[in-house]
């Protein structure tokens, strides 16, 4: 009994959306958290962090979650296609995704399809935003989304299954295990989401006056995990973390007439890790080996496919020393080798060393600071000196105020450097400056967390139509992002009764410094809020979004616009309570019929359900 | 000499006279002859960007005085041309339009743009068409070659002409070239193509007898190309060697050529208007006479706002450019008269590629 109410307890602590201030996951101490520096080293940012419960009121894919629950912009190339993110008004490829600490981006064209990703593959999913290449490297500019999965060092054996039948043939099974004692601690993970996707477009019909549909629009995404940790000792912990992922979708059609093509991706990824404690001094090593590789077939009816691939090595010895119980260091030394090949760059090495060094001083429980210097070592191109400088202040219990400066990067990809033909390989990486204010305000149950941003990003990589049409990337634009994100939260008890709130805002100007123009395809205004309740037995939900226009085109042609959409979801579960919870559930997505699409001809579904059944046991 | 200075003169006298009493005279005439709004001038394809799909055709009457940037949209709301749209050809009444990424062609009036049919069988990848006794003759790309894969080989041969009964709008065979196709032409029965990539061939095809006859070796990078008085003029201008035009005698197969100086390396479009022929390089246009046996070097206009020519034609005594753009947005056309003079800035869509005129 004692387990459940301490998992309970972990559970209502994941359940505060704003954790930067909350430090109490840390006072559990059968968690040992996969990326440590990430707690570490944000104080001066903002977090926001989704549990458990978050993850499993949202469709499977992760542009679902993030996309209802944060101020991450998504277009996508329709329902469960490719999915880029822009965020603070930065490009797909300058939001690193991290994966237990490892930048997991791809390295062919930079970014993450945010459709190829479930969910309930983690056991918490945060979004930090602002700059972290001196933590995770390149690409750290926008922001960063952390997957994490974590170890219980405590008796334990628990199973999620989350079961999802729905509109369109939808179907999820998203299944994990926790086996746990003092000294082994082993998840076993599997998901399989997919979709016939044939939805109705919304008042379209073709010449012959025929519905018109999503056509070649099917996916099918299966993950299997399986993490392991073994506590040698009070000092000395192991971890193996280790997953494996396929998604086969087809691309949906423009025009019915289109060929049908179908892109297949995958990834395997291996991450063995040793934490060490002694006293003053501390060791992190990780030695990660990293697979991805997709195949794109131009005419599915055919077995022909253009490839890439490439894997990754990459080891990393993090040194920590407590120098006074204020003041503590870490040094890092990082080592990444990718092999890349492929159809479009043929076979090519990358080799990054580098150095970084982290001081956090604490003057006093409520004064935090963060320095951080990183020098990259490499032949592929001129890497700039990287630092981060931050610092957090609470002046009362209501008001704590976060500061923060920091240059990040991003580096070419192999489709950027290798490409053939185009590809330049005297390429520069892009390079921002940013600078942050932070104000948290906290008062009973309200948490409101609003941040100014300015980020100043230059050389920014683009292909552009060289001579004899022959496309190559420059470093040729510069871009000045600035804006304010607000996010709000609140909980409430009454009795039986408890209410819950959460609500994003991001005003986000973000400009071509030469036309003046806001980048296309980045929103101006964009706004989340969720509403919960639940009695007893019973829980109800009501998530909004809504998401300003955007522009199309780099000159802000008005003409050229994707109108501002507003999508609303609501769901009901009632929970039997056999076993641990057995939770039936109903959804009813785009409960509005919205008629919408995020990027020009790629429209979103109507009003369409879902069915679930969650059981804990 | 004399016409070229009578037409200088002509433009001197058009430059220094209000542009509006042109622009009546021009409106009176539409207005005698009420078939639909594009009617007396010309049509420029833009391709559209790859992620929206949308290809879009612009129109602008001869005297400027009317233009629509979007005339497909404007005649059929919420209908899409389709992506890439590649180019356009007439028979009668009718303008066929090819969208080259959406494997679809879309019959339209031409004057009204009106949709009457979509051709959706039979293309795969569709460049460019020709008519020629009520049945269009379209090259297909087929599958391409890419950097590598096990199928290039395919990609390379597989490319064919498609042949459609425009009675009915409907496929009907396909002509195998056993080479890459693009650019096509039709001179007496026959069909002439050419292919930028992956050939140094000129592909002919007869028409009665739906065979391809043996092709003639021309050079690699072969591209536009135009028949006058049963010469084949072709442009080509492979990278890192010399730029030529390549004559073919239709009559004997026999060829010569133009040799251009390495300063015109990478020669990009060719038209030939009235006697001349009219060649590009990055954003200059040159004019040699079709008897002539050397290249000019001079430029009759250097286009310094065009980043990237992607369009070309010369007509109506005048030569039209168009710049890429950055494919993202929309770009520009710019009408010169013969002599270098700019006559008209137009923005059109996105990734403008040619004109065509519906006189």
């Amino acid at each position: 009994m004692t387990l459940r109410k301490l998992l309970f307890a972990f559970f209502v602590l994941m359940c505060q959306l704003i954790s930067a201030q909350n430090d109490s996951v840390n006072k559990l101490k059968e968690v040992v958290v996969s990326d440590k520096n990430f707690k570490k080293y944000s104080n001066s940012q903002s977090v926001l962090k989704l549990n458990d419960s978050i993850i499993n009121k949202n469709e499977a894919l992760l542009t679902d979650l993030l996309n209802f629950n944060s101020t991450l912009y998504f277009k996508e190339y329709g329902r469960g296609m490719l999915s880029t993110v822009s965020f603070r008004g930065t490009t797909s490829s300058q939001t690193a995704v991290i994966w237990n600490g490892i930048n997991i981006n791809s390295q062919m064209n930079g970014s993450t399809d945010f459709n190829t990703v479930s969910g309930s593959d983690y056991n918490s999913i945060s979004v930090k935003a602002g700059g972290g290449s001196i933590l995770y490297g390149s690409g750290a500019i926008g922001g960063t989304v952390h997957l994490n999965n974590d170890f219980g060092f405590y008796k334990r054996f628990d199973t999620n299954l989350k079961l999802d039948y729905g509109s369109f043939n939808t179907i999820g099974i998203n299944y994990k295990t926790n086996i746990s004692n003092e000294k082994w601690s082993a998840q076993i993970g599997f998901s399989k989401n997919s979709s016939t996707n044939d939805y109705k477009y919304l008042n379209k019909y073709t010449w012959k006056g025929e519905q018109r549909w999503n056509q070649n629009g099917q996916y099918d995404v299966i993950t299997v995990s399986a993490n392991l940790g073994y506590k040698l000792n009070d000092r000395n912990i192991l971890k193996l973390y280790s997953q494996t992922s396929n998604t086969d979708r087809n691309t949906s059609l423009v025009t019915e007439t289109e060929m049908k093509s179908k892109y297949v991706n995958g990834f395997n990824r291996n991450l063995l890790e040793y934490d060490g404690n002694f006293g003053r001094f501390s060791t992190n090593l990780k030695t990660a080996y990293i697979f991805e590789n997709y195949q794109y077939f131009a005419d599915n009816s055919t077995n022909n496919y253009t490839y890439g691939k490439t894997e990754s090595l990459i080891a990393k010895a993090d040194f920590g020393y407590a120098l006074f119980k204020s003041t503590q260091l870490n040094g890092i030394l990082d080592y990444n080798r990718t092999n890349g090949y492929g159809t479009g760059f043929g076979n090519h090495v990358r080799e990054i060393s580098s150095a970084s060094l982290l001081v956090k001083q604490d003057f006093f429980e409520h004064w935090k600071n963060e320095f951080g210097i990183r020098k990259e070592f490499t032949n592929n191109y001129e890497s700039p000196v990287l630092f981060s400088l931050g610092s957090s202040y609470q002046f009362s219990k209501l008001y704590n105020l976060k500061l923060n400066l920091s240059r990040n990067f991003r580096i070419p990809t192999f489709n950027d450097l290798y490409w053939e033909p185009g590809g330049n390989p005297d390429l520069k990486p892009e390079s921002s400056y940013q600078a942050e204010i932070g104000n948290v305000f906290t008062f009973k149950n309200i948490s409101l967390t609003q941040t100014f941003y300015y980020i100043k990003i230059k050389d920014l990589l683009q292909w552009v139509p060289g001579k004899n049409g022959i496309w190559t990337p420059q470093n040729q634009d510069n871009v000045n992002s600035y804006g304010a994100e607000t996010l709000l939260s609140w909980k409430k008890q009454f009795g039986k009764n408890s209410f819950g709130v959460n609500a994003s805002y991001a005003h986000t100007i973000s400009e071509d410094d030469e036309s003046g123009n806001q980048l296309f395809f980045v929103p101006f205004d964009k706004v989340t809020a969720s509403v919960s309740y639940s009695r007893n037995r019973i829980s109800t939900y009501y998530q909004f979004m809504y998401n300003g226009f955007v522009y199309t085109s780099s000159d802000n042609n008005p003409d050229q616009i994707i109108n501002d959409y507003t999508v609303s979801n609501l769901g009901i579960d009632y929970d039997f309570k056999f076993l641990d919870s057995f939770k039936l559930g109903f959804q009813v997505l785009n409960v509005f019929n919205e008629n919408y699409e995020s990027l020009e001809n790629r429209p979103m579904p109507g009003r369409n359900f879902n069915m679930y059944l969650t059981l804990k046991f | 000499m004399k016409i070229s200075k009578l037409l200088l003169i002509a433009f001197g006298i058009s430059l220094f006279a209000s542009c509006s009493n042109d622009d009546d005279n021009d409106n009176n005439n539409n207005n005698n002859d009420p078939k639909g709004n594009y009617e007396n001038g010309f049509f420029i394809l833009n391709e559209g960007s790859d992620t929206s799909g949308k290809g879009t055709v612009s129109f602008s009457s001869n005297d400027f005085s009317f233009f629509a940037k979007d005339a497909y949209t404007a005649a059929n709301a919420g209908d899409l041309l389709g992506k890439f749209v590649q180019n356009i050809f007439f028979d009668g009444d009718k303008a066929y339009i090819i969208a080259g990424g959406a494997d679809v062609i879309n019959v339209v009036n031409r004057y009204t743009f009106k949709l009457i049919a979509k051709i959706d069988t039979g293309l795969v990848n569709p460049r460019y068409g020709v008519v020629k006794d009520g049945k269009a003759y379209v090259t297909n790309a087929n599958t391409y070659a890419e950097w590598g894969g096990a199928w290039d080989a395919d990609g390379n041969t597989d490319d064919y002409v498609a042949v459609i009964d425009l009675a009915t709008n409907k496929f009907e065979s396909k002509i195998n070239v056993n080479t890459t196709a693009n650019r096509i032409i039709e001179k007496n029965g026959k069909l002439y193509i050419t292919d930028p990539n992956s050939t140094d061939k000129l592909s002919v095809v007869n028409i009665a007898t739906k065979t391809v006859e043996t092709p003639i070796i021309i050079g690699s990078s072969a591209d536009t190309m135009e028949e006058k008085d049963g010469v084949l003029y072709i442009l080509r201008g492979p990278f890192g060697s010399r730029s030529e035009i390549v004559k073919v005698k239709l009559s004997d197969k026999t060829t010569s050529t133009i040799a251009f100086p390495e300063a015109l390396d990478g020669a990009g479009h060719m038209d030939i208007y009235k006697d001349k022929i009219y060649y590009t390089v990055s954003n200059s246009v040159y004019g040699i006479t079709t008897t002539a046996t050397e290249a000019s070097t001079t430029p009759i206009v250097t286009a310094t706002s065009v980043a990237n020519l992607y369009g070309f034609a010369v007509n109506n005594d005048r030569i039209y450019l168009s710049d890429s753009g950055d494919y993202k947005s929309d770009s520009k056309a710019y009408i010169y008269n013969l002599t270098g003079t700019l006559q008209k800035e137009l923005t059109v869509g996105i990734g403008p590629n040619g004109f065509y005129f519906n006189d």
